[in-house]
């Protein structure tokens, strides 16, 4: 097994997506002027959702909702009870304050859609088959960890007076409704009404440059991460160690719960890489607003400059070979 | 031309504080506001505006001064505990004091 990971982590650092980003990465670090305008940022995020949404609404409309359903309930499951162990982890192993503890575990249930779209650019690139629905499991799984997370500080801090305080409307609003979770619901429903028929209409557009585009965002991800190393220092070794560590032991965990949710080889993968992930936009910007007492170094930090990078280089290929060796 | 003293707030502060600091201008009846987004260096860290959800904004709004006092009070109290936030108030004259 160790030889097989070792041939598909040099397999993924191999490949342009991860290339580009390495790129970034030493662009930053090298202090480069080199920087995407946001709005170029933008729209290649709204590009990768949407084509990602499509794609995979139309394959659930070939695979049918009882297929996804199981499997998508999985997902939303390990999503929301993932905080639930980090949470005493961080508070009484890490000693951090209840308030980032609770912050961070939201993070860290949560996921992030381009370390699982850089997934299935690497199920590709070594022609493993994937169910194209599991983009639904994506979309489910951002928003439990982050109402799992807020609830848990809110508990911590006891009621609170003001703006800050009060109802669990806010932020089911931010977790249900922000820009990402809205758009890969949306396209996913697009994708699933439309069927196959729709899919050869904007195929030449959401397809074909699909993979180009994912690289040079990919290079503007590690022009991202990488400004944030530098704030590793306010991070402290052991939320930097924890941000290698439970990434693969959810990786695995994830694989468990894919293969019993009867996934293939490339879907227990991609559960895998999901439960592995960790949020660095939408849970930042919920925690903000609903738990604004947390320290932003203590669960950005990990998640954009460790746990993102680790996974987009090592993560996955360990995660793939998880499931190889799990599921056949 | 008859001119009228009224306060100018600045408000310049993370990105994602602006949900709730647009809430506490409309609480203390500020009745508009611009923002713009910003870059720059400080005691919390630099914020390169790389993502809209990392950078500065910058909030100007102008008000009667027992409306910027009130502001700045809420602000010190609520916000500067919370958020990498810098607010100064300047003063201005208007020539429709009703407005503000």
């Amino acid at each position: 097994m160790a030889t097989d990971i070792i041939q598909a982590i040099s397999t993924n650092l191999l490949s342009p997506a991860v290339l580009f980003f390495g790129l970034g990465l030493i662009a930053a670090l090298l202090k480069s002027d080199l920087k995407f305008p946001e709005a170029l940022y933008v729209t290649l995020t709204i590009y990768l959702l949407a084509a990602l949404g499509f794609k995979g609404g139309v394959a659930i409309s070939e695979a049918g909702i009882a297929t996804v359903f199981l499997p998508a309930v999985a997902a939303m499951a390990l999503g929301a009870v993932i905080p639930l162990w980090i949470y005493p982890l961080l508070r009484f192993g890490g000693r951090l304050r209840p308030v980032d503890a609770a912050a961070v575990a939201a993070h860290y249930g949560s996921v992030s859609a381009v370390t699982f779209i850089t997934a299935t650019n690497y199920l590709k690139g070594i022609n493993e088959p994937y169910e194209n629905y599991a983009t639904a499991f994506l979309a489910v799984m951002e928003s439990p960890a982050i109402v799992v997370g807020v609830v848990l500080g809110k508990m911590s801090l006891g009621p609170q007076p003001g703006i800050f305080g009060g109802s669990l409307r806010k932020v089911l609003h931010e977790a249900l409704l922000g820009r990402s979770v809205f758009l890969l619901f949306g396209t996913l429903v697009a994708g699933a009404l439309c069927g196959k028929a729709g899919m050869d209409r904007v195929e030449p557009f959401f397809v074909g440059p699909f993979q180009g585009v994912l690289a040079l965002f990919l290079l503007e991800m590690g022009l991202v991460a990488g400004r944030r190393l530098e704030d590793l220092k306010k991070v402290g070794p052991f939320l930097v160690a924890f941000a290698i560590v439970l990434p693969l032991l959810h990786g695995f965990l994830g694989v468990v719960v894919g293969k019993y949710a009867g996934l293939s080889v490339g879907g227990t993968t991609l559960m895998g890489v999901l439960a592995a992930s960790a949020s660095y936009i939408a849970a930042p910007a919920a925690m903000r607003l609903s738990l604004p007492d947390a320290n932003p170094a203590l669960y950005l930090t990990p998640s954009l400059a460790v746990t993102f990078p680790f996974n987009v280089g090592i993560g996955i290929p360990i995660y793939y070979a998880f499931a190889r060796y799990l599921v056949s | 031309m008859t001119t009228h003293a009224v306060k100018l707030v600045t408000i310049i502060c993370e990105a994602l504080a602006r949900k709730p600091l647009q809430q506490l201008l409309d609480e203390v009846g500020a009745h508009g506001y611009i923002l713009f987004t910003v870059e720059g260096d400080g005691r919390q860290g630099r914020r390169t505006a790389d993502i809209r959800e990392f950078a500065n904004i910058q909030v100007e709004v102008i008000v009667a001064p027992a409306v910027a006092e009130q502001l700045l009070l809420r602000l010190e109290r609520e916000f500067f505990p919370k958020f990498a936030m810098v607010a100064h108030e300047s003063d201005v004259r208007v020539l429709r004091r009703d407005k503000f």
